[in-house]
């Protein structure tokens, strides 16, 4: 093993986990709406597309400087998870979790075919706006842009952590969370907290796709993220938001090896391999909590 | 019981009459019909859009100019979103309202389907937008053609620019995984070794993939002299270069046809500087004496994409087909009208195509090299035309 | 208004067909059925084969999700694995069709059987996702195993018959729809049966169907073999027709189209599956229609794609948040109005 190239392994890894840290936001606005309200969002890659093409729009087309650009487009975001809550998610309060899901999945479609009228299927570039500067830990080079994304995914996800923990919206949605008629009970606007976790959902998702935009470019097939984002989530805990972080760059550092080791049409399978490993063996995630049936 | 079923047999006798292939509409069979599955919506629509003016400006100036042997040329499109069932069902619409003689499809995956029904029919001569090598064989594909160079092709005409620039130098190939991005990878392979020139990484990157860092690393510890990226449009190229460059990569950059329409090589910004690819026709701006080229700035002043060229030169190759047919006395059969084709020898495209070509085989081998500059914003020739 | 419907002995009363309006209506079917290739042109001979592939791959799905309550989105995988298998053995053995047809089935069979083992442990979504994973495999395999082509996928020859080739839709619609009758009997006769009605046991709660003495875990795995083979034999149907199978043929969103068709035409019912999936097969045709019948047509066609995208996703949100049972309910309500008329229901 003395000549195994540890530098490169190094280097492949440190890309892999920043790379991870993307995953983990998207990750992070998927958890949202799951611990607050029990719904599957397999939409959450469409609304990360929805978000980078608002923010495309601010940026590009009306020329507005970032400062605008970007709280415009994750308001905006805001709004359409408001009312995507509203319209599809609320009128299917009592029914079985599978037909919420496949509103999600019809959600996915509506989404995918509207970017496509307002703008056409061509990919595009966002404008940059992350510093250019190679980052360098040793010899190993680290895109800065990744390196950026995953600082802010890192600082987001510290920030949900506390406010879960400390304020009373974040308490709040737990208390939704756990048990629905309890929350009604001690006088918890349960309405209002759905809102609440769909609005904060898409404007997280909004950001992640800002960033990922950024990297890869804008096109109306960007939604296939939300497919590794699921095995993040499933890999975590759907409803655990550091299940979100770790799962999110431990499948980071798995596609990045898989990807650097074995060849890049390894990647998805790796991810996928890993996902149904879990399902057997650990189906609620690593710090999911473990759902029980009753009668 | 016996009067519902009567009456239900004479409604059922008058929906047979209605639907019934005879009362199709009475098509002056004087008309020289031009079908097309054509992407005018979905990941490929920018080309669509292109190829639609393009077949559509060529009908319109030979219709102009008394059509073929006093014959008019009909065009029939139907949009096809880039999906092949839907392909295919828009053929089977045209081919069952029309007499068609010539037809465009949108994809490989529509050319290979429908390859079967061409041959069994016998009547259509078929080009598309795609250049796929495996199409390119007159024994498997007799009633097709591709407009240009096949994949390999492309391929060989800039592994043979890097032999004449920089002998012996190291080749990296950069493709997606699709079908589309692995066609010419193998024998190209075999081709830069032929020319003596190494290659020295060939990595595949999964397709709809956004972070391509890894990708990258590998590219870059590889050290080439040249990188040819093929199977995308514009993703993931910005960032590779991007990143590239950022990691002091001191690769040149180079691409096949569907990167080298002007308007998405510009997309590439700054970076994108001395980004070069295989293009085989002119571009709507190139300067040079093209009269063709004249008469489409005159008929469409605002810039036209190479996808609207290429759907321009198949026209004109179909048309000219079918000239050469009706030259010879010849019925418009799919045997004739390929005949016809390869009867092409040193036919002048009007500047489309900066030489003379002959189409001897399925394809045509011809390619020039262009370079972008991103001050001027326009791509300029890097070298001459190059012919296989 | 219907009357004299009561039966003296079990077996009628479990009859599939048992009123003569019924029996009369289905002659009909059957002779449209029989006349409409005479009739029709190409195209529309084309639009009926792929509905009736999709009818027959709904069904399949439909026993797995509808009546047993396991959601999946790996029809299209094992579609996947049916066609390639017919591919192979058409290209490489040169069987006949009604082998070929079978063995794609019972390859598919397998497949299902594989993917149903984590059914027990893993329930509800965990499990529709792992069927996503399921494709996603199958599509590796298919893209980067050499036997199966790579990436470009194997062309088929025709099917042939007694050394006719069965290379026009007029030829392939006798042998398409027949087979998806048989399948179609075939689906409703078995929740007559004492497997069918464990599957529905299942779907309702599981935990009292294990109660009651159903082995969960044979008859889920029965469920999905059967679903996949209904696919698989779908699936090679599919090869016959388009004749060319790549990996590109069964993505996920296929998946999602035969879901969202059985949610249309309602779950959980035979006729559901026939409803939604000519449904949902015929909308983009019908778009297509009125597109053309608009004035200012060609700006309009840009447009078609997208549109086309959108409809279906509101068909499906559409149907979820006002007809949770689908076209299958509007029918029985149709239905109940001409039964009880003229009483109001």
């Amino acid at each position: 093993m003395a000549n195994f190239d540890w530098a490169y392994l190094f280097e492949i890894s440190l890309t892999g986990i920043a790379g991870g840290g993307l995953y983990a936001l998207a990750a992070l606005a998927f958890v949202m709406v799951y611990k607050a309200t029990r719904v599957v969002n397999i939409a959450i890659g469409e609304m990360l597309m929805a978000g980078a093409y608002l923010f495309f729009t601010f940026a590009s087309m009306f020329a507005l400087p970032l400062w605008l650009a970007i709280p415009a487009a994750v308001l905006g975001a805001g709004l359409l998870g408001a009312v995507i809550e509203r319209t599809m998610i609320r009128p299917l309060l009592g029914e079985p979790p599978i037909s919420v899901f496949m509103v999600t999945v019809g959600l996915a479609s509506v989404l995918v075919g509207l970017v496509e009228m307002i703008w056409t299927a061509d990919q595009r570039r966002l404008p940059d706006f992350m510093p250019t500067k190679p980052i360098m830990i040793g010899d190993a080079f680290l895109a800065p842009k990744v390196f950026w994304g995953a600082m802010i995914a890192v600082v987001f996800i510290a920030a949900v952590l506390l406010v879960f923990r400390f304020w009373r919206g974040g308490v709040a949605l737990r208390a939704t969370a756990s048990d629905q008629a309890a929350a009604y009970s001690v006088g918890i606007n349960v309405p209002r907290v759905f809102s609440l976790a769909w609005v904060a959902s898409g404007m997280l998702a909004a950001i992640s796709g800002i960033i990922v935009g950024s990297i890869g470019g804008i096109s109306s097939s960007m939604g296939v993220f939300g497919l590794s984002v699921l095995v993040v989530v499933i890999v975590g805990g759907l409803d655990s938001v550091l299940g979100a972080l770790i799962g999110g760059l431990l499948i980071g550092l798995i596609e990045a090896l898989a990807g650097a080791y074995l060849g890049g049409e390894y990647k998805l399978l790796a991810t996928f391999i890993v996902l149904v490993a879990v399902l057997l063996v650990r189906p609620y995630g690593l710090f999911g909590t473990h759902e029980i049936e009753r009668l | 019981m016996e009067k519902i079923h009567r009456r239900s047999l004479i409604a059922a006798a008058g929906a047979a009459a209605l639907a019934s292939p005879l009362s199709v509409l009475a098509q002056s069979n004087e008309d020289i019909v031009i079908g097309g599955s054509i992407p005018l919506t979905g990941v490929f629509a920018f080309a669509g859009v292109g190829i639609n003016a393009g077949i559509g400006d060529y009908v319109k100036m030979v219709n102009d100019a008394g059509g073929i042997k006093g014959r008019k040329i009909k065009y029939v499109p139907e949009d096809t979103g880039y999906k092949v069932d839907v392909s295919v069902a828009a053929f089977k619409k045209i081919t069952s309202q029309n007499k068609v003689n010539l037809y465009y499809g949108d994809s490989t995956g529509f050319s290979k389907t429908i390859n079967p029904e061409l041959d069994r029919g016998g009547n259509i001569l078929m080009a598309g937008a795609s250049f796929a090598t495996e199409l390119n064989d007159p024994k498997k594909y007799p009633n097709q053609f591709l407009v240009g160079p096949d994949y390999t092709e492309m391929f060989g005409i800039l592994l043979k620019h890097i032999a004449q620039e920089k002998p012996g130098a190291k080749v990296a190939f950069v493709y997606s995984d699709s079908e589309f991005g692995r066609d010419p990878i193998d024998s190209s392979e075999a081709l830069a070794k032929q020319l003596g020139l190494s290659v020295a990484i060939k990595i595949m990157t999964p397709a709809g993939s956004v972070d391509v860092s890894t990708e990258v690393i590998k590219l870059r510890r590889a050290r080439p002299d040249y990188t040819i990226f093929h199977g995308y449009i514009l993703a993931p190229i910005p960032e590779f270069i991007t990143q590239g460059k950022q990691q002091g990569m001191t690769s040149k950059w180079m691409g096949t046809f569907w990167t080298m329409d002007s308007s998405t090589v510009m997309k590439m910004g700054a970076d994108g500087d001395g980004f070069m690819g295989v293009m085989p026709y002119r571009y709507y701006y190139d300067t040079e004496k093209a009269p063709m080229l004249e008469k489409i700035r005159a008929m469409r002043p605002e810039y036209q994409s190479t996808a609207y060229m290429q759907g321009f030169l198949a026209t004109m190759l179909f048309l000219e087909s079918a000239k050469r047919c009706l030259d010879g006395n010849k019925p418009l059969t799919g045997d004739n009208l390929k005949a016809a084709l390869n009867s092409i020898k040193d036919f002048d495209t009007g500047g489309v195509i900066g030489v003379p070509i002959t189409i001897s085989g399925n394809s045509i081998p011809v390619g020039r090299v262009y370079k972008a500059d991103m001050k001027a914003k326009k791509m300029v020739a890097a070298s001459d035309w190059i012919k296989l | 208004m219907r009357i004299g419907t009561l039966k003296e002995t079990y077996v009628a009363d479990a009859a599939l067909f048992d009123s003569r309006t019924q029996k009369v209506w289905l002659a009909v079917a059957a002779a449209l059925l029989v006349l409409f290739p005479f009739m029709a042109s190409d195209y529309w001979l084309y639009l009926a084969c792929l509905v009736s592939i999709n009818v027959a791959s709904a069904t399949g799905l439909n026993i797995l999700t509808g009546y047993t309550g396991l959601v999946s989105l790996g029809q299209a995988a094992f579609m996947g694995l049916g066609a390639y298998t017919v591919a192979v053995l058409e290209t490489k053995v040169g069987s006949p069709f009604v082998l070929n047809l079978l063995a794609g089935g019972f390859v598919a069979m397998l497949g299902g059987l594989i993917v149903g083992i984590p059914s027990l442990r893993v329930k509800g979504l965990y499990l529709a996702i792992a069927t996503i994973a399921a494709s996603f495999i199958a599509h590796f395999i298919f893209a980067n195993w050499k036997f199966t082509g790579g990436t470009g996928g194997l062309s088929v020859p025709p099917a042939t018959l007694f050394g006719l080739p069965l290379d026009t839709s007029f030829r392939l619609y006798w042998l398409i729809v027949p087979v998806t009758v048989l399948m179609l009997l075939g689906a409703a006769n078995l929740f007559r049966t004492r497997v069918g009605r464990a599957f529905i046991a299942i779907r309702d709660r599981d935990i009292s169907a294990e109660v009651l003495g159903i082995p969960l875990l044979r008859y889920k795995l029965l469920s999905f073999g059967l679903s996949s083979f209904y696919a698989g034999v779908a699936g090679g149907l599919w090869a016959y027709f388009f004749r060319v199978v790549t990996p590109e043929s069964f993505p996920l969103l296929m998946s999602i189209f035969f879901l969202a068709a059985i949610i249309v035409g309602g779950m959980g019912s035979i006729l559901g599956g026939i409803l939604g999936a000519v449904f949902m097969t015929m909308v983009p045709e019908l778009l297509k229609l009125v597109v053309d019948l608009l004035p200012g047509g060609s700006e309009l066609t840009v447009f078609l794609s997208p549109v086309r995208t959108v409809i279906f996703g509101l068909l499906i949100i559409g149907f979820l948040v006002f007809e949770p049972h689908g076209l299958a309910e509007v029918w029985r309500r149709i239905r109940r109005f001409f039964h009880l008329w003229p009483f109001r229901n």
